[in-house]
Parts: structure tokens; C-alpha cells; sequence
């Protein structure tokens, strides 16, 4: 059976000073934060330095990157060599992560500061860099029939 | 045809009923508002403050948006059941303030018997909510029409016994009466004699408006709106408009009986017939102490809410009777 | 005979509520039934998506069966066709009020594969990190359980403080929820410049902070007191019977804690107590929750004294595919013992991953302690386990 007393009394004196104190609040569209420098935002890729070698693609954990590889002579010097012709990278699945951006090669795709991704239809949402569009459904890394292991004893047992 | 007609019977009473039912309902309009920024402060952000300026016009965006929504009704509720039982609680919380003296002479109905009224028909709002509650006929909204019918019902002893004291002490059941014996400045106003009987008030006013910590009924967290979960739209802003509306009426009457109604707390501020404004600024001190209390403090579970009323509350208002009574015959010349 | 038998059964439970059950003599004889109802899976204080199967007597729960699975995600067979750094993002969404813990267990699970050395560096800011991840999922706790309570202003403040401290996690980091920052081998990035000045100044605030807004308004509070004493009351034998680790076992009086008693990383050179309490109930895990926020600001000042120089990251060569066998990583989460064991096939995949979390077993307790209480007793109890539906349901 609860007594009213001074718990009580002394929890409403500290709402009724905070009443008064400073709002936390920063206005949103009014006021924007300046983000810090390791912000993971959207996407992008600068195709000019693109290599085509489906890095990306092979390690995202939720296969939002599709490319359509082609050999094609780009910069005249008489060798065909891999050349991204549709790369589509598909906002709605992608997670953040950032393993995209760490295991490119030369630093081609890359996190922009946005946040504020919206589209009307969920299809707009996937973005197109190359020429033409990509089949979603291609998987990178097709399945691989996997054996069971051969039982070792435990090395040391408790934790790591 | 000039327009002393309109001071007669019955053209009086239909004008002052029609202008406290607009009070009523911009009151409830203006509470939610006022709600949301109180607690807003309290939890140090800025509530709304985008519609209007500083957000003034946000319960008449409200208002409109409740208008739009559609009525829906569970498909195996009693329909005549499920749609008055808002009207049924908005009838009692708006018909009370007929009884309220504003100013000094300003009283729509000045009965000799207004704290019988008060009490007749508070009683009423217990049964709006058990409409409310069985006639959706949902698991959630049972659970919160027995909880409520409950509650309420048992708070109404506390409510009732400390008005008692005071109907002793000015020897009349009239509004009027009350506020005119607690002329002459704060030290004359009832609480000071009172003082238990004041807090026993406040406390069964907040369960008889179901407010934090008493809300249980209304239970947000458990039964995820209790007798309210079926209705939406604008039966819905009806329930709510009754909710606040009871809450602005028992800080009324609270003003009325223990902080001395319209009276100035010094003479020398008196206004004459403006004293609605000191009204007006005691009413909203009490209604401000009810948010305050509903942001800061959890609620109270059904069986320690009953424990509370029945024997916290009842035995201090017994006692504090008796103290009255015996001051009453030992220093007839105070009281 | 029915009075024997009431006494009987008043006596197996020990609860408060349970002299006002109805025997079913009592319910055939004046043909009282009980009431079936559905805490359903969209509801406003589940905690997530969680069913209860409630049988109520009056207001008193006789029967409650939790339904889980609504948030399933089939985590574990996603990571077996994910290579091994790629799945460090799956874990991050388990349990994701204290992401950085989920992380850190399936990193030591590979490093246990590799038999692979951290360097001292990566070690201590993974400490630090993990201290600072269990503040940002404590803090919120104690809010939620008083958000279900019906005080709806803590919770603000509590996460007026995550919100600073996911600001630093930001800064650091690159993300404010989903970090990513823990890999196999170390840590991804060393601070930037200034961090450990930022997080001096936080915790200290934090410290200073603790006390008025969150100590002062809560623990004094008689109607806290009234809804929480006495509630969910468990013997240490129940809750070790049950499984349970964590802040609910802690709340017993049983000592045991995996940062002490199998320490693993920097935790091996840092000095903290571990919270225990004996009252068994919903207040009691309370106090342990806020006692274990000091014991993780006093770790943080001891790391961010003494951290080491160094690199971040071991080398572990440009692929990780380690050889046949299986390796086992044990973190102490916020909600308690985390385990992941990691099969490995000799491939780019992991064989097998299971996650062993928390919260799967700590929500046992709703079945075993909540017949006999009060229907709004069920939200404080849910309070003292404090799930996170993704961790339950993975």
C-alpha cells in the first residue's frame, strides 16, 4: 500500500525543473547536423574508375549490387578489358555497411553524406550508374553444396 | 423588441447553457493543446509548435483531422450501446459547470442544493465507461469497464466525504453560498481549514477523471486503451473531449470549494464582475498540478488503487470530520 | 476440503495473488470460467512482437504462454551462405539495442577458428566499446520498464542519453546504430583525434547525471515501489533451474558473470565489481541494472587512463577461410550470456552458426513466474527480463 511522502514529492520537483531548463530538441529541417567524416550515407560510384571486378558485389551481405560485366576496349589502348555496362545498386536492401566501400580496389564506390533516400515506388529506389539495367537476381556467388566436417576435438575449452 | 427580452426566462438559461457548452468544448479543444506542451517541457522538447504560430492553431487541425476519420465499430459490438456511450460521458462533464458561480453573480443555475447536483451526476460518468466498455465487446475493453466501473464507483466515497466538512462548515449546499463564506482574502479560503479534506479532494478527483496514476482503466500499457481501444474518429474525440472536459470540472469545483472561487486572494485586487479572470487563473493552476502529476509518476495497479481508497483515504476523511465537528462546538466563534 | 486445498496451493506459490484464485471446485460448482485472451503480437509494450496466451481468473493470470517467432529472420541460415567478414552486419541486427555485444561474440568465435592473436590496442577498444554499448542499452531499460509502468518521462531521458552517446558512436564509427565497427581481427579504424577527450567529458557528465535524473526521480517513488517490490520474485534455484544469465540471474543474488569468472579480451586487466542482488524481483533488478551502468562508467575510466598504443587490426591475410574445425566466442551482452559457436567447412562460408542469445532462454521466466500475479504485473516482469525481440527470435 503506497504512502505519499517524499519520493513522490521529490520526483515532481525534478520535472518541475526540468520544466524550465533547455530544451534538447534541435528543429530538423531547420537546423541539420554537421555529420562526422566516417558517416556511412548512400551510395555512389564514380564509373570512371570502375574495374568491373564484382568485388562489390561478391561481398554484400544483402546482394543489393548487381553488375553485367563486358569485355569492351575503353581507353584506346587496343585490349578488351572488363568494363562495367550496367551497375545498379539497390537502395531498399541496402544495409550500410560499408564493406562495399572497404574492398574496392581503386576506391570507386563511395558513401555520400545522404541520408534522406525517398521515392514514390519501391522500384525507383533502385539506382542506375551504367548503361542499361541489371537482373536483381543474378546471384554473385551461386550455391555451393557444402560437406559436413570432419569432427575435431575442441582445441580449449571456456572462452576465446 | 429590445434586447432586455433576452435577460428572461427561459431565452437566459438557453443562451448561458448554449455558451457553456461552447466553453466545455474549446476548453477540451485547448486542453489536449496544452497537454501536449506541458509535457512536452517537462520531457525537454518542444511539442508541437508548427501549425500557427508557436503552434497555437494544432487542436483545431485536430479537430479537423477527427472530423475526416471514419467511424469504425468492431463488427459483434451492440451498436446503440457502443455509439452513446460517449454521449453518455459527455453529458455529466459538461453539465455540471451550469452550477459554477464565474464571477459574482454570474452562475447559470443557482441551485440551493448545486453540491447534491455535483455529486448526482459525477456519478453518471461511471456509467458511461461500462457502455463504453461492454458494449464493444473485446477482451481489452471488458477488462477496462470492470476496472473502471470499479474504480470510479469506490472513489466517489472519498469525493463525497470530503465535501462534507465544508457543507458543515458554511451550512448550506450551495455553490454560491461557499464561495461567498470564503470572502476576505486566502486566509478566509477553505483549504486552510481543511487541509486534509483538500488533498483527499484532489486525490479521488484524479481518479474520478481517470488521470495518471489512477488511469488504469484507460491502462495504455496493458490493455492497450481499456474501454476506449474499439473507438476511433470522431466517437473517439468525443470520449476524449469528455476526459478533459471532467478534468477542467473537477479542478472547477476543487477551486470553487477549498480556493475560494472567484474571490481575490487580497482584497485590494478585487475586479468586481471580472473576478472570472481569478477564477479562471486558480483553475488553471490545479489543471497544470494534474499534467504535472501525470508526466512524473507511474500508475497504480487495480488492487493497491483500491487499498488506497478504502483505507487511506475514507478513515483520514472520517477523522477529519470528527476534528471539524468538535472544532465547530468547542470555538463556535471562529467557525 | 476446498479450503485445504486452497491452502495447499496458496502454499506452492508463495505469490500474493494467490489466495484470491478460485480452485475449480469452487469454478464448476458457481460455473465460473476463466477468460482466454490474446496479449497479441501488435501491442504497444510487447517489447517487440510477442504473443501471450494468457488464461485470466478475474484479474489474476492463472496460464501464460509466450508465442514467439514473429520476428523470425532466419539469422543463422543466412550467415551459413555469407562469407566470414560479411556476416559481422547480420549479427549487428540480432540483438540491436546492444549491437556492439553481438558483434563482438561472433568476431571471437573466428579468431577462436584462426587461433589468431588481437593486438593489445584493438582489445581495449573493444572493451570500451562494449562498455559503452551496455550503458547505451541499460539506460533505455530502466525507461522502458518505467514506460510500462505508466511514468512516461524517464524514458525521455533516457534517451536524451543514448542519443549522446550514439553521437560519439557515430564519430566513431561511421553509424548510429548498426556499427559495423568490430571485425575479425580487431577493430576497423583506430578513434579519430579527440574522441577520448569527448568521452572523458560524457562520462563524467554522465556520472554527475545518473543520480538526480534517474536515481532520485525513480528509486524513491512509492508507487514504483508498490508496483515493483515483491514482484516476479524468484529463489536462485528457480532462475539457475531456468537458465537464466544476465541482469535476471544477477538479480537473485547469484554471482556470476562471464566478464569475471571466463574473462576474455582486455576485460582480464580491468577491476569492477559484479552487481548482485538478493531480493529476486523487479526492483531488485533495477538496482542491479543501475549498479552495473556505474561498474561500466568506472571500466571506462580505467581503459580510457591506460589505453595502449598500437595498430588496430591483426594481419590475417586478404581472405578469411579457415581451416575445417569449430570455434566458440562468449560475450557478456547487456541482457546476458552470449555465445556463438562457429563451424567452419574449410570454404569461404561458415558452416554452421549458431547464436546462443540471451533473451531465447531469459524469456522462459514468463511462463514459470507470471501465473499467480496480477495482469499488469506481466509489464514489470517484462521489465526484469528486458527482452529485445530481435534477440529472442534472431
Amino acid at each position: 500500500m503506497p504512502k505519499l511522502g517524499q519520493g513522490i514529492l521529490k520526483g515532481m520537483g525534478i520535472t518541475l525543473k526540468h520544466l524550465f531548463d533547455r530544451k534538447i530538441t534541435r528543429q530538423y529541417p531547420d537546423y541539420q547536423r554537421p555529420l562526422p567524416e566516417r558517416s556511412r550515407g548512400m551510395l555512389t560510384v564514380d564509373m570512371d574508375r570502375c574495374i568491373a571486378c564484382l568485388q562489390c558485389m561478391r561481398i554484400c551481405p544483402d546482394h543489393c549490387i548487381s553488375i553485367e560485366q563486358e569485355k569492351r576496349d575503353v581507353d584506346g589502348s587496343g585490349k578488351p578489358k572488363p568494363y562495367a555496362v550496367g551497375f545498379v545498386i539497390d537502395d531498399s536492401r541496402c544495409l550500410y555497411c560499408g564493406l562495399c566501400v572497404e574492398v574496392c580496389p581503386v576506391n570507386c564506390i563511395y558513401h555520400t553524406e545522404e541520408f534522406e533516400i525517398q521515392a514514390y515506388n519501391r522500384l525507383e529506389l533502385a539506382r542506375q550508374f551504367g548503361e542499361r539495367p541489371v537482373d536483381p537476381t543474378i546471384d554473385p556467388r551461386p550455391a555451393v553444396k557444402k560437406k559436413k566436417p570432419a569432427k575435431k576435438a575442441p582445441k580449449k575449452d571456456g572462452a576465446a | 423588441m429590445s434586447l432586455d427580452i433576452l435577460n428572461q426566462e427561459p431565452f437566459r438559461f438557453l443562451i448561458s447553457f448554449g455558451a457553456i457548452l461552447f466553453l466545455v468544448l474549446n476548453l477540451a479543444a485547448v486542453l489536449t493543446m496544452a497537454e501536449r506542451k506541458v509535457s512536452a517541457y517537462i520531457q525537454l522538447r518542444y511539442g508541437p509548435n508548427r501549425v500557427g504560430p508557436r503552434g497555437l492553431l494544432q487542436p483545431a487541425a485536430d479537430v479537423f483531422k477527427l472530423f475526416t476519420k471514419e467511424n469504425v465499430s468492431p463488427s459483434r459490438a451492440d451498436l446503440w450501446v457502443f455509439l452513446l456511450a460517449p454521449i453518455a460521458m459527455f453529458i455529466p462533464a459538461a453539465a455540471v459547470w451550469l452550477v459554477i458561480p464565474f464571477a459574482p453573480g454570474a452562475v447559470v443555475a443557482d441551485l440551493n442544493i448545486a453540491i447534491v447536483f455535483f455529486i448526482a451526476i459525477t456519478s453518471i460518468g461511471a456509467l458511461g465507461v461500462i457502455m463504453a466498455g461492454y458494449g464493444s465487446r473485446s477482451n481489452f475493453s471488458l477488462l477496462g469497464a470492470l476496472r473502471g466501473a470499479a474504480q470510479m464507483i469506490s472513489y466517489e466515497v472519498p469525493l463525497i466525504l470530503s465535501l462534507l466538512g465544508i457543507v458543515m462548515l458554511t451550512g448550506s449546499l450551495s455553490l454560491v453560498d461557499v464561495v461567498n463564506a470564503q470572502a476576505g482574502g486566502f486566509w478566509h479560503w477553505y483549504f486552510l481549514p481543511q487541509l486534509p479534506m483538500f488533498v483527499v479532494f484532489y486525490i479521488a478527483g484524479l481518479a474520478e477523471a481517470r488521470r495518471v496514476p489512477f488511469d488504469l482503466p484507460e491502462g495504455e500499457s496493458e490493455i492497450s486503451g481499456g474501454f476506449m481501444v474499439e473507438y476511433s474518429g470522431m466517437t473517439w474525440a468525443l470520449i476524449q473531449a469528455s476526459e478533459f472536459a471532467s478534468m477542467g470540472l473537477i479542478s472547477a469545483i476543487h477551486v470553487t470549494l477549498f480556493l475560494g472561487g472567484w474571490q481575490p486572494p487580497i482584497d485590494a485586487l478585487d475586479l468586481g464582475s471580472f473576478n472570472w479572470i481569478w477564477f479562471g487563473l486558480k483553475t488553471a493552476l490545479i489543471i497544470f498540478t494534474f499534467q504535472w502529476i501525470r508526466w512524473t509518476m507511474p500508475r497504480l495497479r487495480m488492487d493497491q488503487l483500491m487499498d488506497f481508497g478504502w483505507k487511506v483515504l475514507v478513515p483520514v476523511c472520517l477523522i477529519w470530520l470528527f476534528v471539524t465537528a468538535g472544532a465547530m462546538l468547542l470555538l463556535p466563534s471562529v467557525f | 476440503m476446498l479450503r485445504e486445498e486452497r491452502r495447499a496451493r496458496e502454499q506452492n506459490r508463495g505469490g500474493r495473488a494467490s489466495g484470491r484464485l478460485a480452485g475449480p471446485d469452487v469454478r464448476d460448482e458457481f460455473g465460473l470460467e476463466t477468460l482466454e485472451m490474446n496479449m497479441g503480437p501488435q501491442h504497444p509494450a510487447m517489447h517487440g512482437l510477442l504473443r501471450l496466451i494468457l488464461e485470466l481468473d478475474g484479474e489474476t493470470v492463472v496460464r501464460c504462454d509466450p508465442v514467439m517467432g514473429y520476428l523470425h529472420r532466419s539469422k543463422e541460415k543466412i550467415s551459413e551462405n555469407r562469407m566470414y567478414p560479411s556476416v559481422v552486419p547480420i549479427t549487428d541486427r540480432i540483438d540491436y539495442m546492444n549491437n556492439i555485444a553481438m558483434e563482438y561474440g561472433y568476431c571471437m568465435a573466428v579468431e577462436d577458428l584462426l587461433d589468431a592473436e588481437i593486438p593489445p590496442r584493438a582489445d581495449a577498444i573493444r572493451a570500451l566499446l562494449n562498455e559503452l554499448g551496455r550503458i547505451m542499452s541499460h539506460i533505455p531499460s530502466i525507461g522502458f520498464l518505467l514506460l510500462e509502468l505508466g511514468a512516461f518521462t524517464p524514458i525521455l531521458y533516457a534517451f536524451r542519453e543514448r542519443e549522446r552517446i550514439q553521437n560519439m558512436f557515430e564519430a566513431i564509427t561511421g553509424a548510429r546504430m548498426m556499427f559495423h565497427y568490430i571485425r575479425i581481427g580487431g577493430v576497423k579504424a583506430d578513434l579519430p583525434e579527440g574522441m577520448p577527450e569527448q568521452m572523458w567529458e560524457y562520462i563524467e557528465g554522465l556520472e554527475k547525471r545518473l543520480k538526480p535524473d534517474f536515481m532520485d526521480l525513480i528509486e524513491g517513488n512509492e508507487i514504483f515501489i508498490a508496483r515493483t517490490r515483491g514482484v516476479g520474485k524468484m529463489t536462485q534455484e528457480k532462475a539457475i533451474e531456468m537458465g537464466l544469465t544476465g541482469p535476471p540471474l544477477r538479480c537473485t543474488g547469484v554471482s556470476y558473470d562471464v566478464r569475471r569468472d571466463y574473462p576474455y579480451g582486455w576485460y582480464k586487466n580491468l577491476a569492477f565489481d559484479v552487481i548482485t542482488d538478493e531480493a529476486g524481483d523487479v526492483e531488485a533488478s533495477y538496482r542491479v541494472r543501475i549498479g552495473e551502468v556505474q561498474q561500466s562508467i568506472r571500466m571506462i575510466k580505467q581503459i580510457l587512463e591506460n589505453l595502449p598504443e598500437g595498430e588496430v587490426m591483426a594481419d590475417l591475410g586478404r581472405r578469411i577461410r579457415p581451416s575445417e574445425g569449430d570455434g566458440f566466442g562468449r560475450a557478456e551482452s547487456a541482457r546476458g550470456e552470449y555465445v556463438v559457436h562457429v563451424v567452419s567447412d574449410g570454404s569461404d562460408t561458415p558452416y554452421r552458426v549458431r547464436y546462443r542469445t540471451p533473451c531465447t532462454v531469459n524469456m522462459q521466466l514468463l511462463k514459470e513466474i507470471v501465473p499467480g500475479h496480477y495482469l499488469p504485473d506481466i509489464m514489470p516482469i517484462m521489465g526484469l527480463i528486458d527482452p529485445v525481440s530481435g534477440s529472442w527470435d534472431k
